[in-house]
């Protein structure tokens, strides 16, 4: 202040005093290496990861792989409508109606618990395909799209690996919802009548045929859903070929036996072929003309020819660029 | 230094690699130090396929080779568990936050989940995206993107990090960054960084040796300090007010120069060089505002090994795509 107002000439001692901070300015950020001496799992560890990413994703989005909240209602909506047996199972059982309209209808027998599976309508029209669709969809036509196979194969992790691991999670998903969803109602079938041994020995070969048409449903759809996003880097593509294909060889089959009398061209329909392979594992009459032998070929084929789609297209994969 | 750090990390002997009757690799013969290694070439000259070839996903169609003493042909999954790779294009998924992707990509590794989490907090801090962590990607800047790839590279904390143009489509300021983050890991982490680029001057600040590739053949290999004595010396002279009188003058006087607007860089045949470039500028009555004695940079050399290779590029910016500048 002397400075600027004071009455001497203001060449001698003509400095200011200011306040000057004591507190030091610091580094905002400090980049320094951290080395890790850690040591690096075995397969195993890094095959579960792949399918932890993808499975965890539906149930939770945060920290794997990302399922629109759509595709988790969908999901959701559809496990519950594949239980719906259950509560009728409850009512039967509150109601006695042993051998009535409610027992008929969901009870334990050959033709619910192969409709439990391979019933066409709703749950091989609504539920089964549609639930692989959106399930599969984005599975691999994601890495293609965003180029993400470079994080996979640019780490000890093989093709072969890469595949079964992608695979295991898409049948985990659909083995849930539509194998565990059979045994759900098969156990409260039991529980609910209160059954003893002889029912159990009774059923169980009928059921345990029905886990494997199940089975063979999951690994058929899995295989041609997974093909289809393997060449594609579209989710909606692979999605809607799935079910073009389900809904389109179903029909164009459908047509030709009204038009021609012959069941021969459902050999073409993966559900048909399933539902002809269910019934003969089941011990139900068969609807179809043609021997089940043809059923169980085209199924082979359709699952061979997925499969070789598939690790074609993984092989393609590439690291540098896509 | 013990015999493990003078021993090359990467060695190659008579690599050849055929697709149908394509040649991609040319006998292919490289013996690569530890340190920061700068691969150059023009697209197409069979970088991209080295790196495949060294990571172990292609087989090769003849000649062998190591990486960390791994045999490259049978040793794959070895060799990937030792380097990090950062892919030239996008490998990230955009629905994932980035200490999601990071970790994952150290789980796709073998690390156990908590392990993983913890080193993707350190990385992601490390290549300056701390407070981005927690942020998905399809919100990040091309910059942030690629500090992420290269966060996933480094999550395992590699002996060797592979680059493949790290600094694609990266403005002024992230390109420094990334430039400083990658010198840091040699410098300061002990690690070898192998990098391919298309920027000169990125290589050069990095990297003190290089691997010149043209046509799936090595064309230049060695110390860069070891080449720059090889490029002739030259005067670089700024002239002011007759930039093309003075060209004239130094080519009467049968100086070699060229000459880019106001600047001259004259080759120097002699010590009398320095003499004859001011009695030219004196007989073409032009001012010298500076002359110093240039130093040659990468680019020089690329274009000299292109020049004895017959190629007619006039520099490496011809080399660059959209993607490489970002503007696509």
């Amino acid at each position: 202040m002397e400075v600027a107002f004071g009455a001497g000439d203001g060449d001698d001692e003509a400095t200011a005093i200011v306040a000057r901070s004591e507190a030091s300015l610091g580094t905002i950020f400090e980049q320094s290496y951290r080395p890790w001496r850690g040591e690096l799992g075995p397969r195993w560890m890094r095959n579960y990861a792949i399918y932890r990413h993808h499975v965890y994703g539906v149930f939770t989005g945060k920290g794997h792989r990302q399922y629109h909240p759509m595709v988790r209602l969908m999901i959701l909506v559809i496990f519950l409508g594949s239980l719906t047996p259950i509560p009728m199972l409850f009512l039967s059982s509150l109601f006695g109606d042993d051998g009535g309209f409610f027992d008929k209808m969901w009870g334990i027998n050959r033709y619910n618990l192969w409709g439990q599976v391979l019933g066409y309508f709703p749950r091989n029209l609504c539920m089964w395909p549609l639930l692989t669709a959106i399930v599969v969809g984005g599975m691999i036509s994601d890495d293609r799209q965003h180029g993400t196979s470079a994080i996979y194969f640019s780490r000890p992790v093989s093709r072969l690996d890469y595949t079964a691991m992608k695979y295991a999670s898409v049948a985990v998903i659909l083995g849930f919802v539509i194998v565990f969803s059979y045994f759900a109602y098969y156990t409260s079938a039991i529980v609910f009548k209160g059954e003893g041994w002889a029912y159990l020995s009774d059923t169980l070969p009928m059921f345990l045929s029905g886990i494997l048409a199940g089975v063979i449903l999951v690994i058929t759809y899995t295989s041609i859903g997974l093909a289809l996003s393997s060449i594609s880097q579209s989710r909606f593509f692979a999605a809607i070929g799935f079910l073009s294909i389900i809904y389109g060889t179903k029909i164009v089959s459908q047509l030709v036996e009204w038009t021609f009398e012959t069941t021969f061209l459902y050999v073409i329909s993966p559900y048909d072929c399933l539902a002809h392979l269910g019934q003969l594992l089941l011990g139900l009459p068969l609807n179809y003309e043609h021997p089940v032998s043809f059923s169980i070929v085209s199924l082979i084929a359709m699952n061979g020819i997925s499969i070789w789609i598939l690790v074609s297209r993984v092989s393609s994969l590439e690291v540098t660029r896509e | 230094m013990s015999d493990e750090h003078e021993s090359p990390i990467i060695t190659t002997e008579r690599l050849n690699k055929m697709y149908g009757s394509h040649l991609a690799i040319d006998g292919i013969n490289l013996e690569i130090p530890r340190g920061a290694i700068g691969i150059l070439g023009p697209n197409g000259a069979g970088k991209s396929t080295l790196f495949k070839c060294l990571l172990g996903l292609i087989t090769t169609t003849s000649g062998e080779g190591t990486v960390l003493g791994h045999d490259i042909r049978t040793e794959g999954e070895s060799i990937r568990s030792k380097i990090g790779y950062m892919p030239e294009y996008n490998a990230l998924d955009p629905n994932l936050f980035a200490v999601d992707q990071v970790r994952y990509a150290g789980e796709l590794l073998g690390m156990n989940s908590k392990t993983a989490t913890q080193r993707a907090h350190e990385v992601l801090e490390y290549v300056g995206l701390k407070d981005q962590r927690y942020r998905k990607i399809e919100t990040f800047s091309t910059g942030m993107m690629q500090a992420t790839k290269l966060a996933c590279a480094l999550v395992h904390d590699p002996e060797i990090l592979i680059c493949d143009e790290p600094t694609n489509g990266l403005d002024q300021r992230a390109r420094s960054f990334m430039l400083q983050t990658l010198k840091r890991t040699v410098v300061e982490g002990e690690r070898s960084v192998l990098m391919s680029s298309h920027v000169m001057d990125d290589v050069q600040e990095v990297c003190d040796s290089i691997v010149m590739i043209h046509k799936g053949k090595i064309v230049l290999q060695g110390y860069f300090d070891d080449f720059a004595e090889q490029v002739d010396k030259e005067i670089e002279v700024v002239i002011w007010g007759g930039a093309s009188r003075m060209e004239e003058e130094l080519a009467t006087d049968g100086l070699e120069a060229r000459r880019l607007g106001r600047v001259i860089r004259i080759k120097v045949e002699s010590e009398s060089t320095v003499d004859k470039i001011l009695n030219a500028a004196v007989r073409a009555e032009v001012q010298v505002r500076q002359m110093k004695e240039y130093e040659p940079d990468l680019e020089d050399i690329f274009l000299l090994v292109m020049e004895k290779l017959g190629s007619e590029i006039k520099g490496s910016s011809e080399l660059m795509t959209p993607e490489h500048t970002g503007e696509s």
